[in-house]
């Protein structure tokens, strides 16, 4: 929060409402931006150099060469990736778009149907998702997307539903009294003021799809799973490890950026 | 019948204006008839639940009336195009609403902005709008609401219904979630902004007093907001319709009216002053020379500094600006009789002074001021209520039900 320079007045904490507390909760809220922004990148790269050192450290036999060398770990980085990305963009384009309609006047009666089946799609076992998607139309890159997707759609469609319910009533009725129209306050009042929850969701999403992601290994589309699923059948500690590191690291650096997004999206004045 | 349906053009009419609920057994406003004359503040004031701010969101509507019309200018625009519409009326609620993402100058050039007005022109408005407001352009233009006072964020809102000129205002309870003493503070400004701009203006709110000060006519709803009494502030303390209207005027309809004499209506009294840097010997005449005793002492600019007697005067080694009392309870011309009142018991000289809108000494106000003023309202009553007898006597309501 940046405080104005400029002497306030007295009754500015007073009138703060909402927004001193949300105040306090940034204060409280832990770190620095710049922590936040320098800190976590410089942490990822120590465990990166950790555990470089550590698989260096080690004899490996052949299937622990065969897994673990940087071409093969290249490709299962980019398709984790990939993955992720997919999926996500494929997350927002329906969960986005979905929780506007549900917040309209006209068409606000969908939302408890909408949300029953955005619930179902969280609450069925992404694993289960994969193993019957994978029954029903085969396996392969297509239907492990449809099953990260199905997986993550209820955050984001729950937030951006929260983000945009969430905009005081007032604003909405002072643009529709000065002769906005009502997509004109969707897009210049209620939706910039919704972006920090709808963001939240999003990042709640990627990180979900980074962490489901691995499973893809098991109906045919690759991944870091594919190393830690190596690892597991040839019961190779250091193939595991890397795996299950670099995923981990993938995660956590994926949320870093979306931290990032996050800080410089925020709505000025806010 | 009232005042109102004599003037000859009316800058808004309501025309059997019904608002029907479904499910509802009774419409939430029934058929309500009301003339708004051109520039003035037509308050509608009434218990919670009378329908007033259904009324008021009809006009711009907000709020879609079930039946009757909403004549603005002559026109109706119960058809026409409803945003179009809300882009020519002013609106200001209680929240205020300004939009927090955007600065000040963003949120006072909307709906210039939205009338594609050019961006130069949009620019020079706001800060037109603002220094009308008391806000000083280059020190608020960019500022996000969050950096204002809840006082200044007002003016801003109003600044901002003032947008594109509209002639007409919908007001909604603007000052109720306004502290009590910024609140007076801002309904005189308001009352001085709407003296330059004379626009006409629909103002709600359940505060009597408000009323009072504030509208040129009240219109008193009961509930499915049938109007009660729909007259000058001074005809409704003098002459309530009915019982409804005296209980909802309350107690000390008398003193209320205080409220509707200003100080630059009366004539002030003249105290004797002088500037700071005269010469004591000087100072000492002037007092002797008066009734009073004391002196009021100006600064350079004519403000008022300080009450002093003849022996803060004779103590030499002070510099004048020290001696004697502070000079409190000023107050200016637009100010009530009742503001002054407030200030002038409060006072240690028992008087309040009055400073023009520069801060200058005018001359004093004290209590024999307001009490021939409220012999002369006493008279006043007498005369209205003779006349009334004699309507009541007489068939036909002389303040009826309009429509």
């Amino acid at each position: 929060m940046t405080a104005p320079t400029v002497d306030r007045g007295g009754d500015v904490a007073g009138a703060g409402d909402a927004l001193a507390a949300e105040e306090l909760v940034e204060e409280l809220g832990g770190p620095s931006p710049l922590w936040r922004w320098v800190g976590t990148p410089v942490v990822l790269a120590g465990v990166c150099a950790a555990l470089y050192v550590y698989v260096q450290g080690q004899d490996l036999d052949r299937i622990e060469e065969a897994a673990l060398n940087a071409p093969m770990i290249r490709q299962r980085v980019l398709e984790h990736l990939e993955l992720t990305a997919v999926s996500t963009f494929f997350v927002i384009v329906i969960a986005v778009p979905l929780g506007m309609l549900v917040t309209r006047p006209a068409t606000r009666r969908l939302a408890p149907a909408v949300l029953a089946v955005a619930n179902v799609g969280q609450s069925i076992p992404s694993i289960g998702i994969l193993v019957l998607l994978a029954v029903v139309v085969g396996i392969g890159f297509e239907q492990a997307i449809t099953a990260l997707v199905l997986y993550a759609v209820l955050p984001v469609l729950r937030n951006t539903m929260v983000g945009l319910d969430q905009v005081d009533r007032s604003l909405i009725e002072a643009g529709r009294g000065m002769g906005m129209t009502a997509r004109q306050v969707l897009l210049r009042i209620e939706l910039p003021l919704a972006v920090p929850v709808m963001l939240a969701g999003i990042r709640t999403a990627l990180v979900i799809n980074v962490g489901t992601a691995a499973l893809a290994t098991f109906i045919g589309a690759g991944g870091l799973g594919w190393i830690i699923n190596q690892g597991n059948i040839h019961d190779r500690t250091p193939v595991l490890v890397t795996g299950s590191v670099l995923t981990a690291v993938v995660a956590l650096a994926l949320d870093w950026i979306a931290g990032i997004v996050e800080d410089l999206l925020r709505p000025k004045g806010t | 019948m009232t005042d109102a349906s004599r003037s000859p053009e009316p800058m808004i009419r309501l025309e059997s204006l019904t608002k029907r609920y479904p499910g509802q057994a009774v419409p939430a406003v029934d058929g309500i008839t009301l003339d708004i004359p051109k520039g003035e503040i037509v308050v509608l004031v009434g218990p919670s639940g009378c329908g007033k701010t259904t009324v008021l969101k009809m006009i711009n509507r907000l709020i879609e009336p079930t039946s009757g019309r909403v004549l603005i200018g002559g026109e109706d625009v119960t058809r026409a195009d409803a945003d179009e519409l809300r882009r020519h009326i002013g609106y200001v609620i209680q929240q205020i609403g300004l939009f927090p993402h955007m600065t000040v100058a963003e949120n006072v050039g909307m709906v210039p902005k939205l009338l594609r007005w050019e961006k130069q022109r949009i620019a020079a408005r706001v800060d037109e709008l603002l220094e009308l407001v008391g806000l000083d352009p280059a020190e608020y233009r960019d500022r996000y609401p969050k950096e204002l006072s809840g006082g200044q964020r007002q003016r801003v809102g109003v600044a901002r219904a003032l947008g594109a000129d509209p002639p007409v205002m919908l007001m909604d309870e603007p000052f109720g979630a306004i502290d009590p003493i910024t609140r007076d503070r801002l309904q005189n400004e308001f009352l001085r902004i709407q003296a330059d701009v004379r626009k006409t203006i629909v103002f709600v709110t359940h505060d009597i007093d408000e009323a009072i000060k504030m509208g040129d006519r009240i219109a008193i709803l009961r509930e499915q907001s049938h109007i009660a009494q729909y007259d000058t502030p001074e005809a409704i303390l003098t002459a309530p319709a009915d019982g409804f209207v005296e209980d909802f005027i309350g107690a000390g309809a008398a003193l209320k009216r205080l409220n509707l004499t200003r100080v630059r209506e009366v004539p002030l009294d003249h105290w004797p002053a002088a500037s700071v840097h005269e010469d004591r010997a000087r100072l000492r005449r002037l007092l002797a020379e008066s009734e009073q005793g004391s002196l009021l002492l100006l600064d350079e600019e004519d403000r008022p500094l300080r009450w002093v007697t003849a022996r803060d005067l004779a103590r030499e080694r002070e510099p004048l600006h020290r001696v004697g009392l502070p000079a409190t309870a000023v107050v200016e011309p637009h100010a009530t009789l009742h503001d002054a009142l407030d200030e002038m018991v409060t006072s240690t000289v028992g008087c309040a002074i009055v400073v023009d809108r520069r801060g200058r000494y005018q001359g004093v106000v004290d209590l024999g001021t307001v009490t021939s003023a409220i012999d002369e309202m006493r008279s006043d009553v007498r005369r209205r209520d003779r006349a009334v007898a004699e309507a009541e006597a007489a068939p036909g309501d002389a303040v009826g039900e309009v429509g």
